[in-house]
C-alpha cells in the first residue's frame, strides 16, 4: 500500500467513529456514533463491509469480546485503528483541509 | 415483572437469509449486533417497529453482503461461475440419457405406456433439476463463504442464456414449448438450493448458537 493512499468518504467516517468510541467500538455503537452524528441512516452491512475492508488493507484490528446473552450467545467484535490507519486518516484530514481552506462554504452554497 | 421486549423474537427468516450470506466469525458479530439494536428498539418503540427495523436491516446488509463479495473476490467467483457453467453442460444430457437407457431395459414403452411417457417428460425433468441441485452443491463447496453468491450468479448466468435462446427460437419462428418454462425456473432454484444445503451444513458445522 502507498503512503499516499487516502480514505474514502464512508471509509473517512468509520475511521473517526473507532477514533471517537475508543475501546467500545464495535458494530452497534459504530453504526449509532455516526447515525447520531451525522443523522445519516446506515446498516450494519455497510458498517461490516468498510471495517473489514479497512481491516484488509491493514487500517483497523479486530477482536473478538465475551458472548452475552442479550445478544444470543454471540460475541461482540471489537475494532481498532492501527497507526497505518491513523497516519491514513491524518493524510485525508490534512488533505481535506487543504482543499477548503480559504472557502466560504456555508456563505457560497446556502 | 417481565416487559413485552422480553418475549420478543427477532424475525427467524431474515436471521437466516443473513446467515446464508455472512460466513463464519462475521456471521457471528453481525447477528449478535442486529439482535442487540433489535432488543434495544423492541423495548424502546415496540415489536413492530423493531421487526420492521430488522427486516430493513437484513435487507440491506445482504446487499452489502453480496457486493462485498463480488469486490473482494471478483476472479475467484467469476472461475467458479464458469466451471459450474461447463459442469452443467457436462451433467445435462444425463437424465434423457439415464431415463431412455432405464425406461429402454426394462421395455416400459411395451408394458405400462403412461408411464413411459411420465418418465419420458417429468422424469427426465426432475432429473434435470436433481442434476442442477448437484451442480449447485459443488460451485457451493468450491466456494467457501461465497456459496450463496456463486449460486445465484450461477442461476442469473443459466437464466440469461435460458432468455436468450428462447428469443433466438422465436426469433426464427420455431414454436415454444411453454410447459418447460416452470422446470427451466426449477433448474435454476435447483442451483440456488443446491448452494443452501452447504452454506447450511457448513454453518452447523462450525456449532454457532441458534438465531433466537
Amino acid at each position: 500500500m502507498s503512503n499516499r493512499d487516502y480514505l474514502g468518504e464512508f471509509e473517512h467516517i468509520v475511521v473517526l467513529a473507532l477514533l471517537r468510541l475508543g475501546d467500545r467500538a464495535y458494530g452497534v455503537t459504530v453504526r449509532q456514533e455516526i447515525e447520531v452524528r451525522t443523522s445519516r441512516e446506515v446498516s450494519i452491512g455497510a458498517i461490516y463491509a468498510t471495517l473489514n475492508r479497512l481491516e484488509a488493507k491493514g487500517y483497523v484490528r479486530s477482536h473478538l469480546g465475551d458472548p452475552t446473552a442479550e445478544r444470543g450467545g454471540r460475541s461482540k467484535r471489537f475494532f481498532r485503528v492501527t497507526a497505518k490507519g491513523m497516519a491514513a486518516v491524518n493524510r485525508t484530514q490534512r488533505a481535506l483541509q487543504s482543499m477548503t481552506e480559504g472557502l466560504d462554504l456555508i456563505r457560497s452554497y446556502s | 415483572m417481565t416487559s413485552q421486549s422480553d418475549f420478543a423474537r427477532a424475525p427467524r427468516i431474515a436471521n437466516w437469509l443473513v446467515n446464508l450470506f455472512a460466513a463464519g466469525e462475521e456471521a457471528e458479530s453481525l447477528l449478535g449486533d442486529m439482535l442487540e439494536e433489535f432488543s434495544l428498539l423492541a423495548s424502546k418503540s415496540g415489536v413492530a417497529f423493531a421487526r420492521s427495523w430488522y427486516w430493513r436491516q437484513a435487507r440491506k446488509t445482504i446487499a452489502h453482503l453480496v457486493g462485498n463479495a463480488f469486490r473482494v473476490a471478483p476472479w475467484l467467483t467469476a472461475a467458479t461461475v464458469i466451471g459450474g457453467l461447463l459442469l452443467n453442460r457436462f451433467v445435462s444430457g444425463l437424465p434423457e440419457r439415464t431415463m431412455f437407457a432405464v425406461l429402454h431395459r426394462y421395455q416400459v414403452i411395451d408394458h405400462h405406456f403412461s408411464a413411459y411417457v411420465f418418465f419420458a417428460t417429468d422424469g427426465i425433468a426432475i432429473g434435470h433439476v436433481i442434476t442442477s441441485m448437484f451442480v449447485g452443491c459443488v460451485v457451493a463447496l468450491a466456494t467457501k463463504g461465497r456459496e450463496m453468491v456463486a449460486t445465484m450468479t450461477l442461476g442469473l448466468v443459466l437464466c440469461a442464456m435460458t432468455g436468450a435462446a428462447v428469443l433466438v427460437w422465436v426469433a426464427t419462428g420455431q414454436a415454444l414449448n411453454l410447459w418447460m418454462l416452470p422446470w427451466y425456473i426449477g433448474d435454476w432454484f435447483a442451483i440456488v438450493i443446491g448452494g443452501v444445503i452447504v452454506r447450511m451444513r457448513r454453518s452447523a458445522a462450525t456449532n454457532l448458537p441458534s438465531a433466537t
